[in-house]
């Protein structure tokens, strides 16, 4: 098993078979698994959920035009989230790491504390960076506030760096050989357009128009909010979120812009979530 | 003799709560044993994965003891000489005969009164008591939940082991019942160790790679690393990072691994931060210290056969020199003077403004020390590097990374040291910056970031400090000291406020400042071994000069015992204490109103001290002046036997006092002896 595609695969397999729903990437432009709604509304409230999926997440910060072998405009997490956390849940991810056929016996996997924060959602957790030979792979937390809504049960949230992971198992220096299947690698599949979205979000996006889009989001989503369609209001929150990535990546936000912005986008996250576990968390699953 | 093992397994805490954490738990078990007057020999060990206890020479039970319980006086209890209903309702009430009863004696008088014979518990059901509420009792930095009961822990806890020599004990915490398993190494070992009791602890967990005993692994590191350093070569020592990495392991084991010798190019500083900050690894060094391409890295496995666990550290170490190499080039495209603008996009704080609003501050504060078109440069430039792509990325590398680039560009070694060096000391063993201009330029920094904070309300509390103010302020005093700068505290505090808006009254944080910082220079002049009354003596008084202040302090330090001196402290506490309280209005001292002969020596002595001290003052000859104070102490003594100060007559009482006051502002130029203690009291 030596292709991309056969790794998502694999740890697909694994979580399906361990009872997880696989569901599938959001639809909408999100930095990070996290901010799918399959688990940003999944590990609020006390209902039980497990869950797993593929999750392209784009950081346009991060854009090096593919150019560099190791960072990317957009790169794949598979995001898993057990709710609430097993009492074995490091052996179990474990063993999906075996899964994948690496020896851990012949390799040096270490729990380095590393404690997950995003101001935007509102949102923090308390766990480890997973290094393999001193490559983090998997960002593994135990969930502890979302929306600004402390969480119980907790759920453990396992986040891979596919590309990581493939570039190990594949032993390529640079993610871009990675094959993506028998016949195309990474790069084929994907360079093209690593350059063209990094000159896009570094060159050509038209900040003004961004700026409308981030007030217009916004508003829409107290609208939605104000009609109880709590789950488009967290679309629009999205919405707002990859808006300020665009303009933070794009040099278009002053510092104390910036400070209000992830205010104002916060905001709208605790809202949301205030609003589904008033309302949702009356229907059972 | 009976052994107790226990073991508290959890999942990974981070490496720099385990010592104190294992600390904390075994003296507070100690302290819960010792009340119940068990007695032990207690040791600890510990893994990323868990902290243990082993006690040995514990006895079966607790020693029985006797608790007097008070019943009736005896005034009530008798009567008539048989006992009362009091009296045989307080025996039943003990279980025992009114004939078993004692009488003792109290302050209200005669008690009846019953000695009870309380057995010692036995030892197991002690042990599960005492270490629940250790266990309980430990806090830690950062807390997290896991389960529903909302108990809160470092991190989840997964099992326990309770031996009580080869029983298990029954203790139970959070939903773990406690055993006789252990855990071995996650990979290299077993998952269930079963445990014949409390003596297998060590040695089975060492088959199980699992090695308890930090110090331990902390040897089997050191070993390592010194078998693997190539020949002719040395350790660039850290020892913080192998403390860190002694408790990130179970089984610790090093490899050797190198980088392109063209990551050379690089600065050694970048080198080092880039290896030990993100990978964790030991640079190695030539004689001179020049960074060479290897590096040593500790793995929690004794094993690479195939090498290729060092293959993988190889490539993620040539990814991040990689970025680093770029951020070289790409930052210096861009000089410094062109980047003062961009530190409009660079936030200090909140309501405190940008960094450039910050260079400016720093700036006009420079211009105020010193006129030196150098430091003048260095401070326009030394928040530059916060914009650029290799601080970004490695942030500990600020101000050294600035004076790099500065020197890059061909800035004189007085202007790029100083923006090097600004930053030190970081913390109190850390050195000052070396050069003047660094030093200034550092002083500058700091005092304007206390002051800054100090007036938005932004104060360091027992918890809290995001903005380092008590390292800042220690820094800004020990840079203060080591360069000997002759700057009142008030005089740098005022100037720094000059450059805020005021919001709050600027009286009110001066107060405050200077407050916060005399007492980092008591701290730092208490490492220093001045006694505490010495230095309440010398900063009590205004410090117009810190280094100044030490001396008078070693001093005053050096002449308190001696006779004369102490009484003359001693006199002039009476003095302060004749002078609390009233109002002396500031006129001279009429001579003619001296009566006694007594207080016209003093007065005379006073005006023969007055201009000696004054030149001694300016020559810093403390000890001389503090001779002569002491020279003093007759005359002293004489005027307070003979005069009296609180005279009935208001104009001879005014007089006295007026001149009191002038000896106290005398003697307050040089330290206020009335808080030295008396030796030997």
């Amino acid at each position: 098993m030596k292709t991309f595609q056969e790794i998502i695969h694999r740890l697909l397999e694994f979580w399906m078979d361990y009872g997880c729903v696989i569901q599938q990437p959001y639809d909408l432009e999100v930095g990070a698994g996290t901010m799918h709604p399959e688990t940003f509304f999944r590990v609020l409230g006390p209902t039980p959920y497990k869950v797993a999926y593929v999750q392209p997440s784009r950081r346009p910060a991060d854009g090096r035009y593919g150019e560099n072998p190791n960072r990317l405009y957009r790169h794949y997490q598979l995001q898993v989230i057990l709710k609430p956390a097993p009492g074995d849940v490091q052996d179990v991810y474990l063993e999906s790491i075996r899964r994948l056929g690496i020896p851990l016996e012949k390799h040096d996997l270490v729990f380095d504390e590393d404690n997950w924060e995003s101001p935007t959602l509102g949102a923090w957790g308390i766990g480890w960076q997973v290094l393999l030979d001193g490559l983090e792979i998997t960002q593994f937390t135990y969930f502890q506030q979302a929306g600004g809504i402390d969480l119980m049960p907790i759920s453990a949230e396992l986040t891979y760096g596919l590309e990581r992971i493939a570039a190990f198992l594949t032993d390529k220096n640079s993610v871009f050989e990675i094959p993506w299947n028998r016949e195309l690698s990474y790069g084929d599949v994907r360079q093209r357009e690593e350059y063209e979205f990094s000159k896009y979000s570094f060159e050509v996006a038209d900040t003004t128009m961004l700026h409308q889009l981030f007030d217009l989001y916004e508003r829409e989503s107290n609208r939605c909010l104000e009609h109880g369609c709590t789950l488009a209001a967290y679309d629009y929150c999205l919405k707002c979120s990859h808006t300020f990535n665009l303009l933070d990546s794009r040099g278009a936000i002053s510092v104390t812009q910036r400070v209000e912005t992830i205010a104002r986008v916060r905001s709208l996250a605790v809202k949301i979530a205030r609003q589904y576990v008033e309302t949702h968390e009356q229907v059972p699953v | 003799m009976n052994k107790f093992l226990f073991e508290l397994g959890l999942e990974e805490i981070p490496p720099y709560m385990i010592t104190p954490a294992l600390e904390h738990l075994s003296r507070g078990c100690a302290a819960l044993l010792d009340e119940n007057q068990v007695p032990c020999e207690m040791r600890t060990f510990s893994s990323p994965r868990r902290l243990a206890l082993l006690l040995e020479g514990l006895p079966d039970r607790q020693p029985d003891r006797k608790e007097t319980v008070l019943g009736p006086p005896v005034a009530v209890a008798y009567k008539d000489g048989k006992p009362t209903r009091a009296a045989e309702g307080f025996a039943g009430k003990e279980g025992v005969s009114v004939s078993d009863l004692k009488t003792v004696e109290t302050e209200k008088g005669q008690y009846l009164a019953h000695e009870r014979q309380i057995g010692g518990r036995p030892l197991p059901d002690i042990l599960t008591d005492v270490f629940l509420q250790g266990i309980r009792s430990l806090s830690w930095p950062k807390n997290m939940y896991w389960r529903e009961s909302r108990f809160r822990f470092i991190r989840p806890i997964r099992w326990l082991l309770a031996l009580w020599n080869d029983e298990i004990l029954p203790l139970e915490l959070e939903g773990v019942r406690a055993g006789r398993t252990t855990r071995g190494h996650r990979f290299l070992g077993q998952q269930e160790i079963s445990l014949a009791d409390a003596d297998q602890y060590e040695e089975k967990l060492r088959e199980n790679f699992v090695l308890v005993r930090p110090e331990e692994r902390r040897r089997v590191i050191q070993e390592q690393i010194e078998a693997q350093i190539p020949q002719g070569l040395q350790l660039l020592p850290d020892p913080a990072l192998l403390e860190t990495l002694v408790h990130l392991t179970e089984y610790p084991g090093v490899i050797r691994g190198t980088f392109s010798q063209d990551f050379l190019k690089l600065p050694q500083e970048v080198l080092v931060t880039v290896m030990r900050h993100h990978q964790k690894y030991f640079s190695v060094v030539d004689r001179t210290g020049a960074v060479q391409p290897w590096f040593l890295a500790v793995l929690n496995m004794d094993r690479d056969p195939e090498g290729r666990i060092c293959q993988v550290h190889e490539k993620v170490l040539q990814a991040r020199l990689e970025d680093a190499s770029f951020f070289w080039e790409a930052d210096r495209k861009k000089p410094l003077a062109e980047r003062a603008g961009d530190l409009d996009q660079v936030l200090f704080q909140e309501k405190l403004g940008t960094y450039r609003d910050k260079t400016e501050r720093i700036q006009q504060l420079c211009r105020q020390l010193e006129k030196n078109p150098d430091l003048d440069t260095a401070a326009s430039l030394c928040k530059v590097d916060l914009t650029t792509e290799m601080v970004r990325e490695f942030t500990e590398l600020q101000g050294e990374m600035g004076g790099l680039y500065a020197r890059e560009e061909g800035y004189p070694e007085v202007v790029w040291k100083a923006i090097y060096e600004h930053y030190k000391p970081v913390s109190l063993e850390d050195e000052s910056p070396s050069s003047r201009n660094g030093a200034l330029l550092s002083i500058a920094d700091k005092i304007d970031t206390v002051v800054g904070c100090f007036g938005i309300g932004i104060l360091p509390t027992g918890s809290s400090d995001p903005f380092a103010l008590r390292r800042q302020s220690l820094g800004f005093v020990k840079v203060l000291f080591d360069h000997q700068f002759d700057y009142s505290l008030e005089y740098l505090v005022e100037q720094a406020q000059k450059n805020f808006p005021s919001k709050r009254p600027k009286k009110e944080v001066r107060h405050q400042v200077l407050d916060f910082l005399r007492r980092r220079v008591r701290y730092v002049f208490q490492e220093k071994g001045i006694a505490y009354d010495v230095l309440n003596a010398v900063l009590s008084i205004e410090i117009r000069n810190v280094y100044d202040a030490y001396e008078r302090a070693r001093a005053l330090a050096g002449i308190r015992g001696e006779e004369d001196f102490e009484a003359l402290a001693m006199a002039y506490k009476r003095i302060k204490n004749i002078l609390a309280g009233q109002t002396i209005k500031a006129r001279a001292v009429s001579e003619k109103q001296l009566v006694e002969p007594e207080e016209k020596n003093l007065y005379h002595a006073y005006l023969d001290l007055r201009p000696q001290l004054e030149t001694q003052l300016k020559n810093g000859d403390y000890i001389d002046a503090l001779k002569r104070m002491a020279g003093l102490r007759q005359t002293v003594d004489r005027f307070f036997d003979k005069v009296l100060v609180m005279s009935e007559d208001e104009k001879l009482r005014r007089n006295r006092l007026r001149m009191l006051h002038e000896i106290s502002q005398l003697f307050l130029t040089v330290a206020d002896i009335s808080e030295i203690v008396q030796e030997g009291k």
